[in-house]
C-alpha cells in the first residue's frame, strides 16, 4: 500500500534536514524529489512480492516483514551508501 | 531621517523565537544564523524602537540569506509587523496585521553566498501604522509551502542578519 501524502511529506522533511545538517550540494526542487519519492514507493509497492520470492524459503517464512525491510535496507546502504 | 536610511538590524542571536514552528540557531563556519525548514514554514521574531527620526515613509526590510544546500532554485520570505503601541496593545496577545508581505529570492550558485531579499511595507495599515518612537516585533517566516509564491527549495535557508530601512 502506497505511502500517504503526509507520510511522504514527512521523509521529503527529514530528508531535507539530513542534507542540509550534512551541506551537501542538492539540486532537485522540492516538486523533482517529491516525484522521486513517489517514484521509489512505487517501485516498493510493484516489487514487494518479487524480493520476497527471491528470498531462501527459511528467511522467507522466518523473518518479519520489518526484519526483511531492515535487511534490504542494510544490503543497499552498503552497496550504494 | 531620509530614504534609504538604515532604521534599525536583527542578528540571530535577537531572535525571540515563538511558541512552536522557530527558526533554529546555529553557526555556519562561526556564523550566526538561523535556521529555517525547507518544507514546513518556520518564523522569527525580533523587537525594537523605531527611531525619533524615522520620517514616515515605508519600511523595507532586507533578509540577508543563504542556503544550506540549494545552490539553484527559489525561496519565499515573508515578514509581518505587530505595532506596540502604548495603552492599546494587550502584549498577552499576538498582534501582528496577519497580511504578511513577501519576496522572492533566488538561490546564489554557491551555496555558502548571501543572497538578500527586501520585502517592502507601504506606510500605514501594511506595517500595522507603527509610528516613531513606538516598540514594534517584526516577524520574518520562510514561506517554505509556497503560500504567497514559489518556495522550490528542499534544503534550509540560514538567515545571518535583517536591516529595516525607510524606503
Amino acid at each position: 500500500m502506497a505511502l500517504t501524502t503526509q507520510q511522504l511529506f514527512d521523509i521529503r522533511s527529514t530528508y531535507g534536514q539530513a542534507v542540509s545538517q550534512r551541506k551537501e550540494v542538492f539540486a532537485l526542487t522540492k516538486p523533482q524529489l517529491d516525484a522521486a519519492l513517489a517514484a521509489i514507493d512505487g517501485w516498493l509497492d510493484a516489487n514487494a512480492a518479487a524480493f520476497n520470492t527471491a528470498l531462501p524459503v527459511a528467511a522467507r517464512n522466518g523473518l518479519t516483514a520489518a526484519q526483511k525491510v531492515e535487511l534490504l535496507y542494510l544490503i543497499a546502504k552498503k552497496r550504494f551508501g | 531621517m531620509a530614504s534609504g536610511d538604515t532604521l534599525a538590524t536583527f542578528f540571530p542571536a535577537d531572535n525571540e523565537p515563538p511558541a512552536t514552528i522557530y527558526a533554529v540557531y546555529d553557526t555556519r563556519n562561526a556564523h550566526p544564523v538561523l535556521v529555517f525548514d525547507g518544507s514546513t514554514d518556520w518564523e522569527a521574531v525580533f523587537t525594537a524602537i523605531l527611531p525619533r527620526n524615522y520620517a514616515g515613509g515605508g519600511l523595507t526590510v532586507n533578509c540577508h540569506v543563504g542556503f544550506a544546500s540549494a545552490t539553484s532554485g527559489s525561496g519565499r520570505l515573508q515578514a509581518d509587523i505587530e505595532r506596540m503601541d502604548a495603552s492599546s496593545l494587550d502584549t498577552d496577545a499576538d498582534s501582528f496585521t496577519g497580511s504578511f508581505q513577501s519576496v522572492g529570492v533566488t538561490a546564489p550558485g554557491t551555496a555558502g553566498q548571501i543572497v538578500v531579499g527586501a520585502i517592502t511595507f507601504t506606510s500605514g495599515a501594511q506595517m500595522d501604522s507603527l509610528a516613531a518612537g513606538e516598540p514594534f516585533r517584526l516577524k520574518i517566516r520562510r514561506d517554505a509551502d509556497g503560500t504567497s509564491g514559489t518556495d522550490d527549495i528542499t534544503t534550509n535557508m540560514h538567515l545571518f542578519a535583517v536591516e529595516i530601512k525607510e524606503t
